[in-house]
């Protein structure tokens, strides 16, 4: 079955497209809500918002897969992005992401079996400042240690 | 001493908020720009100013604004840079989370100096909470009529839109940008034909940092004058810098431009954290060459960093301690850059990664001496030969790296 | 015009036009990948960089406009210091293997490599492993390893045919060229993209691995397969002592021309070649008289007998002329000089090409390529199919294009199956070839010269391609020997040793034949 947008998200999506001149520049916009809406981009998510846009599908793979925070699989309910980068490495950012990851038992970039978290590792949040840090969704996290990464976990329900 | 033009509020309970702002001469520049002051006059105090780019190249706003040609009948836009992407960099969420007003407020007088009603704030995917204020924001101001029609009756129109970008270094690049706003893949655009005069949707375009923007009201307010006795004369104003890394007090720290290095990193953030000793300082960015311990007795700003062949960029300093490998950093910087390369162009595609994987070659035990040399080889061929400045970014560092650092590579490669 | 210095020789160039373009027009070649000039210059490929005094980092000649007084050089050492850096770059993961490449020798790659580089790779870390071999339309095929991401496929499918299937998917060194799972390459111009790549990343089923593209001659023709008339190479191999090739014609290619296709050419004009190399006739046949080797000499000494015997007064009921809109303008010319005004021949019809499909491109939906040439010699023809044959025919001389589908030659066997003597000239077998009393054996386009006019009223002059097959001759010739067998005033004939004769001569009676483009 190929997805569709609730009514809430069609009105939202109408307030996008009035913001430019050009359908098309609401392409990166329309994908954020599709993702919060269906969870990732698929093939058909793909080619429903290229009708939308008056855009061909192919343009949208191009972009989906250009930009790293669409989704082209399912995640888990909590998508948890370790920072990679210079200064959480500093700080011990590779090791609290090993820490996560056998906390978790899964490896990077997979899901747990119950579908509720998924690690993977980013480049730079902009949050070097808080180094360590990671984002959960689109929550950060930040100073973190092992002791702080547990209760982050514990809360996430 | 630390300089609050633009972090002023930042302590202040609900600095976010239109009615802190207005307590603190929120839009009194607006006011002044629209009743006392015209385009020319506004354009001339921030040329006088000698405001430069806060997002990394350095280029007088004023002059930027200038390239904008007259009278074309089409639309014109300006594009707010918040991708905020470089490594290490994190001052314009600060500006955006505790006083988006002075922001929009900025936004506000470039546009009316240079005849915009439309501008867009690019902001980087990630910052989706930072977005939501700033639309709050936005409605704010909107609903107090400092956006939207007639404008304190000035008869301009202006609007402003946030748009998220979606997980992309390249699109701080301002073309890259561009490309991204209209839709499509971050890839940067050859040049000519410059944005000023063909732009977002082919329109006369001006693209300017957070930073930047959020400078002009002060201009404005009180003049480039006062402006320039801050900083220096070719290079007026403050600098947020934000340190990270290994130090006791990582955060921003707003300083006259010019400010020392070592003054920053040992009184403003506390010095070395957990007894470390300094090793190496990236002064502004990730793409900034780096600077040895012994090199950081430098002054903050343009013509300085140039004069040491590092940059000052977006002003992040990330401070690096003796007990980091130096291939460590090598992976991080190189791996970074193949990651984000767009892959438009040949140098950076293929070299940022062949370097990468000698590297990690390296790291594995697997090095052979001759590798140091032919990374040296691979980045001088990247520099200076690819589409968009994200080829020197990478190349630059690499190649400061192995040459400051040759000896400690050497060490992690066996006979 | 500015004057500007390349490699310190100076030129006058025109203004606007790139040092590439300034280069190329001195006769000098920069190499190159991403730019193509059907395209806006993209500057991605960062092969074609050159120096220009005054400008402290190398420049891109295709993207970078000339100015007056200009000092370039294209060939220096640190230019080609630059290059062999790209080159490097571009070889890293590509495989080494040109000798089992299809693209070896037509590669733009592989040429850089062995004029600039030849070096060691230094290359040691382990190569990207991509998709060899995709199938990404009906004829294409893709080999990512071999792409340079110069992005002319995709910019042909976006910006030429606007069907969009191509685009570049994931980006760093992951950015590949792809599909959609469910969207091939699928449109009327598929084959351009062959052509297009610069290297073997896709290559042409119709030809790949088919033979060696040294082996192949390259002649210019005329596509006739609609009234479009695309300029194009044709590729044949004209076979070793040893042993037979198992083709004549292996590809037909587009051939630049700005007024009529620019840079491309259908995939019906480019495939569409099998009748030069299928079922072609390649002797005179006379019927009865098997065992007899004909000559031409002889052939027409019989032709002309067998149309003397048909009495003049009986030529406007009697004899039937019919002609196909692939004759060329000098053949048309002939036979209205010959047949028509000096023979009588009062029945003139035209054989009936059916129409097919056009585009707001290039196909059109007539599909022979010279009925303007027809009508600018104000020669009136019947319709074979619609109009009424007459009572009785003695004589009828047939002219058959190669592609007569059954409702043609149909048409052409009604008026067979009246008449008396039966005279087919015809390049390949058909319905007719068994039935006549005699087949003159005739070169298609691409082995004869000649002009057609194409449907805006464009003259255009070709020559030959290919040698004629066997026996066979182009119509032109065929007619001017009956003429002088025939017509009694044969000296008028005597001029027309090539087809430009012949059209100058059209020109004197007709001066702006040709002529009236729009
Ligand atoms: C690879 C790359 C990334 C960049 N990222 C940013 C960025 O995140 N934010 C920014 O303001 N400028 C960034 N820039 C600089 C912009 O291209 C542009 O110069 C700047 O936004 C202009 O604004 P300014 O003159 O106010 O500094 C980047 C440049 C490059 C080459
Ligand atoms: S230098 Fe890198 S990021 Fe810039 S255009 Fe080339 S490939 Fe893209
Ligand atoms: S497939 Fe060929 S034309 Fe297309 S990008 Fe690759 S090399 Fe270029
Ligand atoms: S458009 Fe017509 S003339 Fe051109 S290649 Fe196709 S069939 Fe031949
Ligand atoms: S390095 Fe981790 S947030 Fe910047
Ligand atoms: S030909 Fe100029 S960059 Fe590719």
């Amino acid at each position: 079955m190929s997805p569709e947008f609730s009514d809430k998200v069609k009105k939202q999506v109408q307030d996008i497209l009035a913001h430019y001149p050009e359908k098309k520049a609401a392409l990166l916009p329309v994908l954020h809500v599709a993702q919060q809406e269906f969870g990732f981009i698929g093939e058909d998510t793909e080619r429903m918002v290229a009708a939308l846009l008056d855009i061909k599908p192919v343009q949208v793979r191009e972009v989906v897969t250009f930009y790293t925070m669409y989704n082209r699989k399912p995640v888990g309910k909590y998508h948890i992005q370790v920072c990679s980068n210079l200064s959480c490495s500093l700080l011990g950012g590779a090791g609290l992401l090993d820490f996560l990851l056998k906390k978790l038992n899964i490896g990077l970039g997979e899901t747990t079996k119950d579908k509720k978290f998924t690690i993977s590792t980013v480049e730079c949040l902009g949050a070097c400042e808080q180094a360590p840090c990671m984002m959960v969704n689109f929550d950060y996290y930040g100073d973190l240690d092992e002791e702080k990464i547990d209760k982050i976990l514990d809360n996430l329900k | 001493m630390e300089e609050k033009l633009l972090t002023k509020l930042f302590e202040i309970k609900d600095s976010f908020t239109i009615d802190v702002y207005l307590k603190h001469d929120g839009y009194k520049a607006v006011e002044k720009a629209f009743q006392e002051m015209n385009p020319e006059s506004i354009l001339a105090e921030v040329k006088n100013a000698n405001l430069r780019g806060r997002g990394g190249a350095g280029f007088p706003a004023g002059v930027k604004w200038g390239f904008v040609p007259k009278g074309v009948d089409k639309p014109k836009y300006l594009c707010v840079n918040a991708d905020e992407g470089e490594p290490g960099t994190i001052k314009d969420r600060y500006i955006m989370t505790h006083n988006p007003h002075l922001l929009l407020e900025g936004i506000l007088i470039a546009s009316y100096c240079v005849g915009i009603n439309t501008a867009y704030i690019y902001i980087r995917g990630e910052y989706e909470n930072v977005a939501l204020g700033l639309e709050k924001a936005i409605a704010e101001a909107n609903a107090k009529g400092y956006l939207g029609k007639n404008i304190l009756n000035s008869g301009f129109d202006c609007q402003i839109y946030v748009h998220r970008g979606a997980g992309a270094y390249i699109c701080g690049e301002e073309t890259a940008l561009l490309e991204s706003l209209e839709g499509k893949r971050g890839n940067p655009r050859l040049k000519p034909p410059f944005p000023a005069l063909v732009g977002l949707f082919q329109s006369p375009t001006v693209i300017n940092n957070i930073e930047t923007l959020s400078n002009v009201p002060k201009i404005i307010l009180n003049g480039a004058e006062t402006f320039v006795q801050t900083g220096l004369p070719k290079d007026g104003g403050t600098r947020i810098f934000g340190v990270s890394g290994m130090v006791k007090k990582p955060g921003i720290y707003e300083m006259p431009v010019g400010t020392n290095l070592k003054e920053i990193i040992f009184e403003l953030a506390g010095g070395m954290k957990d007894g470390k000793t300094l090793k190496a300082v990236i002064p502004g960015g990730m793409s900034a060459p780096i600077l040895t311990a012994d090199e950081i007795d430098i002054n903050m700003d343009f013509d300085s960093l140039a004069e040491a062949k590092s940059m000052l960029g977006s002003a992040a300093i990330i401070v690096i301690d003796e007990d980091t490998s130096i291939l460590d950093v090598l992976k991080i910087v190189t791996k970074f850059y193949s990651h984000e390369s767009c892959g438009q162009c040949t140098p950076c595609r293929i070299g940022t990664k062949w370097i990468n994987k000698t590297v990690q070659r390296i790291a594995d035990g697997q090095g052979k001496i001759e590798d140091i040399d032919n990374i040296k080889r691979l980045a001088k061929n990247i520099l200076g030969k690819t589409l968009c400045p994200l080829g020197d970014a990478a190349a630059l560092p690499i190649l400061s790296i192995v040459n400051k650092f040759r000896q400690e590579i050497e060490s992690y490669i066996g006979n | 015009m500015v004057k500007i210095f390349i490699d310190e020789k100076p030129f006058e160039v025109e203004e606007g036009i790139t040092v590439f373009t300034a280069a190329e027009q001195a006769g000098i070649e920069i190499p190159h990948l991403c730019y193509h000039p059907a395209f806006a210059p993209e500057g991605t490929c960062r092969m074609c960089l050159v120096e220009i005094e005054g400008v402290p980092k190398l420049e891109l000649s295709c993207a970078t406009v000339v100015r007056d007084g200009m000092k370039v050089s294209t060939n220096n050492e640190r230019v080609v210091e630059a290059r062999k850096g790209v080159l490097e770059f571009l070889l890293a993961d590509h495989p080494m293997d040109c000798p089992i490449c299809d693209q070896a020798g037509d590669c733009k790659l592989q040429d850089y490599y062995e004029k600039y580089g030849m070096f060691e790779s230094r290359y040691s870390e382990n190569k990207e492993k991509r998709e060899k071999k995709r199938k990404i339309g009906q004829t294409l095929i893709h080999d990512q390893e071999r792409c340079v991401l110069c992005r002319r496929c995709v910019r042909f499918t976006r910006e030429i045919t606007k069907t969009h299937e191509l685009g570049v998917f994931e980006r760093g060194v992951h950015a590949e060229i792809s599909i959609l799972e469910d969207g091939p390459v699928n449109n009327k111009y598929s084959g351009n993209l062959a052509e297009i790549c610069p290297v073997g990343a896709i290559t042409d089923l119709d030809f790949r691995f088919q033979t060696r593209s040294w082996f192949l001659k390259s002649g210019d023709s005329i596509c006739p397969l609609c009234s479009r008339g695309c300029s194009i190479t044709i590729d044949s191999h004209k076979g070793f002592s040893h042993f037979k090739v198992p083709k004549r014609v292996y590809r037909i290619q587009s051939r630049r021309n700005e007024n009529i296709n620019g840079f491309w050419i259908c995939d019906i004009g480019r495939y569409g070649y099998g009748y030069i190399n299928e079922n072609r006739l390649e002797q005179i046949l006379l019927k009865n008289e098997q065992n007899e080797a004909m000559d031409w000499e002889k052939a027409l000494k019989i032709l002309s007998e067998k149309m003397k015997k048909v009495h003049p007064m009986d030529r406007s009921s009697g004899a039937v002329l019919i002609l196909n809109p692939w004759l060329t303008n000098e053949e048309l010319f002939l036979i209205k000089k010959f047949l028509i005004e000096n023979q009588e021949f009062e029945n003139v019809y035209l054989i009936d090409i059916p129409d097919g499909e056009g585009d707001d491109f290039l196909i059109t939906t007539e599909r022979s390529p010279n009925k303007r040439g027809l009508q600018e010699l104000g020669l009136k023809a019947k319709s074979l199919s619609s109009d009424k044959l007459p009572e009785k025919i003695k004589l009828v001389l047939a002219f058959t294009p190669p592609n007569i589908d059954s409702a043609g030659s149909a048409s052409v066997k009604a008026v067979f199956d009246k008449a008396e003597t039966k005279i087919l000239f015809a390049s390949n077998k058909n319905d007719l070839s068994d039935v006549s009393d005699m087949v003159f054996p005739t070169a298609v386009i691409a082995e004869k010269s000649g002009s057609l006019i194409n449907i805006d009223g464009v003259l255009q002059n070709f020559s030959p391609a290919l040698e004629a097959l066997g026996d066979s001759r182009p119509e032109w010739q065929i007619l001017v020997e009956m003429a002088k067998e025939i017509d009694i005033n044969h000296k008028y004939y005597d001029q027309f040793s090539s087809p430009e004769t012949i059209l100058q001569e059209i020109r004197k009676e007709i001066s702006d034949f040709g002529k009236k483009s729009d």
